[in-house]
């Protein structure tokens, strides 16, 4: 068996056409192949243009015999959808971050505050159980000596407008139909 | 199909003889798939000339149907072309 009817048959079970039916397809393009070597032609004289793309031939073929099952689960929208949720994640704590920042006075002992209240202060929101983690002097004095406020607001921006890519990118409704068209696989032939 | 029943290459090397090289377009088989499917064609397994069992095609009842139909409306339109022309010629050439 060919290269090409080798390439076709894992195109037929990409698409879901039952074993039998792809066998019984690739045995006769492989004996018409076979009858045009013997007669000293080349599979383009059986074929045409599409002996140099066999996915689209054997999916062209199947699609018209109407013999494809339902398309196989394709992996890359579950992976997907946990990149999105991670950076939507990510994302929306920057911001939450940089809204703390910001919303508290300008000046370094309020950002400070507001980070060691984030981290390990009370309230509902903490990362860490009281006592459990200290932070280190030098935060202090390092964010003492620094107006955090336009670093705030340029993470905010930031964050703010890849939420608003991830939404369009990975939950818009257009971009979906436009994925299951193409998991829908190839149309027909236009002449057949 | 006409002539008789056939395989796919077969059909290829009949139609090809007659000057219509279709394979060019993407190959036979779509189309008898399509054939196939829509009931205008039956098939059988036979032996070919020492080869493989293969699949040959023949018109059904509905497919001779269907050809006889599209013969007619093939021969009237050719007809329309022909006269429009027939006209032109008429007017081109003194």
């Amino acid at each position: 068996m060919s290269e090409f009817v080798q390439e076709c048959l894992r195109e037929w079970r990409r698409l879901g056409v039952p074993d039998a039916v792809a066998n019984e397809m690739a045995a006769d393009l492989s004996a018409d192949l076979d009858e045009a070597e013997a007669e000293g032609g080349s599979p383009e004289d059986v074929l045409g243009n599409s002996a140099f793309d066999p996915r689209r031939f054997a999916a062209a073929w199947a699609v018209a015999r109407g013999v494809t099952g339902p398309p196989a689960p394709d992996p890359a929208p579950a992976w997907r959808s946990v990149v999105a949720i991670g950076l939507s994640v990510a994302l929306a704590l920057l911001a939450v971050v940089a809204l703390l920042a910001l919303s508290v006075r300008s000046g370094s002992q309020a950002v400070s505050v507001a980070v060691h209240r984030f981290a390990v202060g009370p309230g509902p929101i903490r990362m860490f159980s009281p006592g459990q983690v200290q932070m280190p002097p030098f935060v202090k004095t390092q964010f003492a000596s620094a107006n955090v406020q336009p670093i705030a607001l340029a993470i905010l921006v930031i964050a703010v407008i890849g939420l608003g890519l991830l939404a369009v990118l990975f939950w818009s409704p257009r971009l979906g139909r436009r994925r299951n068209r193409r998991d829908r696989g190839p149309r027909s032939p236009s002449w057949s | 199909m006409g002539d008789g029943p056939a395989y796919g290459y077969e059909m290829t090397k009949r139609l090809g003889g007659r000057g219509l090289s279709i394979v060019g377009e993407g190959s036979i088989y779509p189309l008898l798939g399509r054939l196939e499917r829509d009931g205008l064609v039956q098939t059988h397994r036979a032996a070919s000339n020492g080869g493989p069992p293969r699949k040959y095609y023949s018109l059904s009842a509905a497919g001779q149907m269907a050809l006889e139909a599209g013969v007619k409306e093939w021969q009237v339109t050719r007809d329309a072309v022909d006269g429009v022309l027939g006209l032109v010629a008429t007017e081109v050439v003194p």
